[in-house]
């Protein structure tokens, strides 16, 4: 367990927080523009990459 | 979608419906506030670099008194505090200015927690009425003012008028009345719950002595949170600290303020606040937008034969007042589910806020929502009437 594997948690909860914004911005049809699409692919690929901290740091 | 724990449900309506409750838009979180309430949720979270003196707005990690000089400046006010909701800054003034008997002026759409905190401290309400327009105006708070001496001969203790009422979302007269207090030498607290936050505020401009705001109706802040700020000729008043001594153990105090009860809005809620004010101070420089939005709304609102407005028009705010009885309350006179066919037709479009089973007068709010969510809004309202029957004026 570390730090590191913290401040992941907060990095993947942060990230989400910033998708929910997406879904408040373009609710009740969520038709996405670009500049929303390209945020949602990063924000899940930040999300990922925390997940995959975590794993490494707790577990593998 | 799974609860919390046992029967608290997760709150997802702000992602998954258009919200226009006539109260809720203006303390929508901001994601940066969310964001605290995720690291900042724990109950003495803002103590842990409390150090001497020991009072919340002086803690400096995290900032929260650099949050509180800046609050000050950008109200153009000398000095703010947090508080547990705007009622606590009403409670705070009136307690510290009002005693038994003393008269305090306010609006005739005064919110009931001004009447409380005049109550509390022994202080008896006088009502400004409205005028043909539902507004107050400066003439007719002189009038009171006069009424009042008269009957009682003393002149009121207090002046507290709202900036924009909870009722119609009508903007008064708070500039002129101001003049008239400072004519009668009278303080004036100014109740800007529906205006802090959400569009430009000036304590000076305005002219008032104290100014109360709402974290949770305009700040982008968890409830309860609240602001009241301050002149520098009354914070020694309002913001006194305590003198008390322990007659056992001489214990003292003393930086500790009376009127906050020692620190005030403390944990996450504060944090938040804290955290939405970037934001919020972007978000003012855009009211013009806002306003312009909910005129659009209204006048496709306006196009569905038998709809009013009952605020003033144009719109100068995003809450607004409309009446319904001769458009949508004649289906509901006849239909099966009464009022309620208007909610389940606005939830079928995924729009919640309005009154359910309302369909005479009732209240909405468009604060925050997108273009395309308003022009989404406008088309509902107008495919519901046509659904009905209702004609809909070209």
């Amino acid at each position: 367990m570390s730090e590191k594997a913290v401040r992941e948690i907060f990095e993947a909860l942060f990230a989400l927080t910033d998708l929910r914004q997406i879904f408040r911005e373009t609710k009740p049809t969520y038709k996405l523009n670009d500049e929303q699409r390209k945020k949602v692919r990063e924000i899940v690929e930040s999300v990922r990459q925390s997940l995959d901290v975590i794993e490494k740091e707790l577990i593998r | 979608m799974r609860n919390i724990i046992d029967d608290i449900e997760i709150r997802a309506r702000e992602e998954l419906f258009i919200n226009i409750h006539p109260i809720q838009p203006g303390g929508r979180l901001t994601p940066e506030a969310m964001k605290a309430m995720i690291a900042y949720g724990d109950g003495y979270s803002t103590c842990d670099w409390c150090r001497k003196p020991f009072r919340l707005d002086k803690i400096k990690r995290p900032p929260i008194e650099e949050f509180h000089i800046e609050l000050a400046e950008f109200l153009g006010m000398d000095q703010a505090r947090v508080v547990p909701g705007a009622r606590r800054g009403f409670q705070a003034v009136v307690s510290s200015l009002v005693e038994k008997g003393d008269s305090v002026i306010v609006s005739s759409l005064a919110h009931y927690t001004e009447f409380l905190a005049v109550e509390d401290a022994g202080g008896i309400v006088k009502e400004v009425p409205l005028n043909e327009k539902n507004i107050v105006t400066a003439e007719a708070t002189a009038r009171k003012i006069e009424e009042v001496k008269k009957e009682t001969g003393k002149l009121p203790k207090l002046i507290m008028i709202d900036h924009f009422d909870y009722m119609f979302g009508n903007e008064h007269d708070v500039y002129g009345i101001a003049k008239v207090a400072k004519e009668y030498d009278i303080p004036f607290l100014c109740n800007c719950a529906y205006s802090i936050g959400v569009m430009p505020i000036n304590g000076k401009e305005i002219g008032a002595d104290f100014l109360v705001g709402s974290g949770h109706k305009s700040f982008a802040s968890p409830a309860p949170s609240g602001i009241v700020a301050s002149t520098k000729e009354w914070a020694d008043i309002v913001f006194r600290t305590t003198q008390m001594i322990g007659d056992v153990t001489k214990r003292k105090f003393g930086i500790k303020e009376v009127e906050m009860l020692g620190c005030t809005l403390m944990g996450a809620n504060l944090i938040a606040m804290m955290a939405s004010f970037p934001a919020i101070k972007e978000r003012v420089k855009h009211w013009d937008e806002e306003v312009r939005k909910i005129n659009y709304l209204m006048d496709e609102f306006l196009k569905i034969e038998g709809n009013k407005v009952l605020s003033e028009m144009p719109r100068k705010h995003t809450l607004t007042k409309v009446d319904t009885t001769e458009s949508f309350d004649k289906i509901a006179r006849t239909h099966k589910r009464r009022g309620f066919f208007f909610s389940d037709e606005l939830r079928d479009r995924k729009i919640v806020g309005e009154f359910a089973g309302a369909t005479r007068t009732w209240k909405l709010n468009t604060y925050g929502l997108t273009w395309d969510q308003i022009r989404y809004l406008a088309q509902a309202f107008q495919d519901i009437a046509k659904k009905y029957g209702i004609n809909i004026i070209k």
